[in-house]
């Protein structure tokens, strides 16, 4: 009797030590890989953005035993679910967001600011560049813990443009600085290689016909978003760059028919010389290049999205913070525990940027371990150059996903130019005006 | 007496309260309340004002809900009489005592236990170019291969192949269910009279099991105007809405575009079509048979 009551006090303090555990709820994007990464701690050994955030959250946990980080994966973005999360008072504690989506969750006051519990930690927002500091910032407050800045990038798979003569005598790749000369080198690439100098998403995916479009409309000093209320898509420069996505699918200058994943998969299998696709993919293809009997092997490199329209280089951006959802209810040491893993980001931001994408740390661009990353050089432009649409246009990705499937109709000629653009601007504005 | 009539019949209805609490809670209230919500402007995190039937008139007013109820009668109008046919010939063929047609009815039957995730992975490794099953047996063909899931009209055509695969589990087994509720004299006196396969089933069996076939059929027209999973998975709507249903287009419009109350709108509309729908093909049945 005297050992069972041992038992059951030594079971109940046991019970209670776990108990005094503190659990943060983390929700995120950015893939699930816990069968490669999940025991990993050593951040440095990971590739990727699934397996540096898992490392890193397993790294936090292990040198804080005394918090817990319940992580969630979802199905990128996940601002449906996080939407469903919210209204039924059921939010996690830490979610990761597009500083383009933050303005649609602080307008209805679902956010918490951040400057109280960043200052707590010691962290200065002085620390954070422009670019990622102007995007979680709104109304003059912090509301998420700003991660990197990304954009769309052009990855050349070099052993096909060598293929194609597409290469300089330094080794560095001709990229066109025009339409026509685009096409010249599409025709030149195709005829060498028999293969499409792009390999774009195209199909059933919305984001990356959004991005090229802002894109290329910023090249022209266009902002067709001059009143955040509505957008202006009737104008000669939203045009140009419709004909001109178009026409690149006319002439076979990309792959078709392809969605995020086989788009990923065929740049890396040598389907193509230019992947169009974001800067969270030059850490993958980079180790791909490392490694021999591939079509990257020793034939990697990367560039931003080069000036094809006359008025300025400039390249869409965007970023990912870490956002708390606002909960009147959660305790303080869970407070004091999200703002540990704050800072832990913060801290080991250059770790995130090995993924490719622009760290928001400022002092991260002077880290020789940075500077010395592969490909950096070449894509630093994008911190000059990278720009995001007016912070007060809010649905920013419903408003994506309509740019891209209208463009996509007139890409594959379902409807004419300006009808997608007039449908895309009718959409676009009938959503802003019943916000 | 008519008063202890009366106090058996009000105990009566008690055996009837539990169900009625739940159709209330689950059913009546929610209905209400989506109707509510419909003239209301309102998102996810709140109602900011009565609007009358403004929501509706958007809604009436947005080409995109007329093209997501012409691809919603489409798919409806394809896929409920070939899972139906399908689903009577499989009954028909495995309505035996063998093992080979236990085994059969069983493969047959498990797509449906899937869940639609596993289904619609299963049908991309299909469709997909590249790697895609059907991609690399054109190219082996040497034809040039079609993009299933992002070309106006194959997309579509895509996720019916991978809905049919995945429901036609519970057609087969309810009409096999019907099929061996037949009374075997019923056959044995039409053998006697000497009548053709052809004539035993089209005068025995089908009236036999035309209840289960008008059953099977309203079960297949109210789940397939709710397409969703599939659509999303696979084609996302796409392209250019091409492959978008009324349930993908009412949770665009309330999640994505945080437009609750258009969305509301949209499903009570939806509502009305389902109703609609289901109750011509009773009335049509019916009236056919008598």
């Amino acid at each position: 009797m005297k050992r069972l009551l041992l038992a059951s006090t030594a079971a109940t303090l046991f019970a209670t030590g776990a108990q005094a555990q503190t659990t943060i709820e983390l929700q995120r994007f950015f893939g699930a890989c816990d069968a490669d990464y999940g025991d990993v701690t050593d951040v440095s050994s990971a590739v990727g953005e699934c397996g540096i955030i898992t490392a890193l959250i397993n790294d936090f946990e292990a040198q804080n035993e005394d918090i817990d980080v319940e992580v969630t994966t979802v199905e990128w973005p996940g601002y449906d679910q996080l939407n469903a999360q919210l209204a039924s008072r059921n939010a996690p504690d830490v979610v990761s967001m597009h500083y383009s989506v933050i303005s649609d969750y602080t307008s209805r006051n679902l956010l918490e600011p951040l400057d109280d519990l960043l200052a707590e930690q010691g962290i200065e927002t002085s620390s954070f560049t422009d670019a990622a500091l102007a995007g979680v910032t709104k109304d003059g407050q912090i509301y998420a813990l700003p991660f990197d800045n990304w954009t769309m990038l052009w990855h050349l798979n070099m052993n096909l443009m060598e293929e194609a003569g597409l290469v300089d005598d330094s080794g560095a790749p001709i990229l066109p600085s025009n339409t026509d000369e685009f096409f010249e080198h599409a025709a030149t690439f195709e005829e060498a290689t028999g293969k499409p100098y792009l390999v774009q998403i195209l199909a059933n995916e919305t984001a990356a016909y959004a991005r090229l479009f802002y894109t290329f409309m910023l090249q022209q000093g266009a902002d067709p978003f001059s009143d955040p209320t509505q957008i202006d898509l009737m104008t000669p420069e939203a045009k140009a760059v419709v004909e001109f996505l178009k026409k690149i699918s006319d002439e076979g200058a990309t792959t078709t028919d392809m969605d995020y994943a086989a788009a990923v998969a065929g740049f890396g299998s040598g389907e193509g010389g230019i992947g169009v696709n974001g800067t969270w993919l030059i850490g993958d293809y980079t180790a791909q290049s490392e490694e021999e009997g591939n079509a990257l092997s020793d034939g990697y490199t990367v560039y931003p999205i080069p000036q094809l329209f006359a008025t300025q280089d400039a390249t869409y951006a965007d970023g990912h913070g870490w956002a708390v959802p606002r909960n009147p209810g959660r305790d303080d040491d869970v407070t004091a525990a999200i703002g540990k893993l704050m800072a832990y980001l913060a801290e080991n931001d250059f770790q995130w940027a090995r993924t490719g994408h622009l760290p928001a740390v400022a002092s991260v661009f002077e880290m020789d371990e940075f500077q010395s990353l592969p490909h950096r050089d070449n894509i630093a432009e994008v911190a000059q150059t990278g720009q995001s649409l007016n912070p007060q246009v809010l649905r920013q990705f419903s408003i994506q996903d309509i740019i891209g499937e209208e463009f996509n109709s007139a890409v594959h000629g379902d409807k004419t130019v300006d009808e997608a653009l007039e449908a895309a601007q009718n959409r676009i504005n009938d959503l802003l005006a019943n916000l | 007496m008519a008063a202890l009539h009366r106090q058996k019949r009000l105990s009566n209805a008690l055996f009837a309260l539990p169900y009625l609490v739940v159709f209330a809670a689950l059913l009546a209230f929610p209905l209400g309340w989506g109707v509510y919500l419909s003239m209301q402007k309102a998102d996810l995190f709140g109602l900011y004002g009565f609007i009358g039937t403004n929501n509706y008139v958007r809604v009436l007013n947005d080409p995109l809900f007329w093209q997501a109820v012409r691809v919603t009668l489409l798919f409806v109008a394809t896929t409920v009489p070939v899972l139906v046919g399908l689903g009577l010939f499989l009954a028909l063929a495995l309505n035996r005592r063998t093992r080979g047609s236990a085994i059969l009815r069983g493969a047959f039957f498990s797509s449906t236990v899937l869940s639609v995730t596993i289904v619609t992975l299963i049908w991309r490794f299909v469709f997909i170019p590249g790697d895609g099953l059907l991609s690399i047996g054109f190219e082996a063909m040497g034809w040039e291969p079609i993009g299933f899931l992002s070309t106006r009209g194959w997309s579509l055509f895509s996720v019916g192949i991978a809905t049919v695969w995945w429901c036609l589990g519970l057609p087969m087994i309810l009409i096999l269910a019907a099929l061996q509720q037949i009374p075997a004299d019923l056959y044995e006196a039409a053998a006697l009279d000497n009548a053709s396969r052809w004539r035993m089933f089209s005068r025995i069996t089908i009236p036999q099991i035309s209840g289960t076939l008008i059953l099977v059929a309203v079960i297949q027209i109210v789940m397939q105007f709710q397409l969703f999973g599939q659509a999303q998975l696979m084609t996302n709507g796409g392209p250019n809405g091409s492959s978008r249903p009324l349930v993908l287009y009412i949770y665009r419009t309330a999640f994505e575009n945080w437009d609750v109350g258009r969305g509301a709108a949209a499903s009570e509309l939806l509502f009305l079509i389902i109703l609609a729908a289901a109750m011509l093909q009773f009335w049509v049945t019916r009236r056919a048979n008598r």
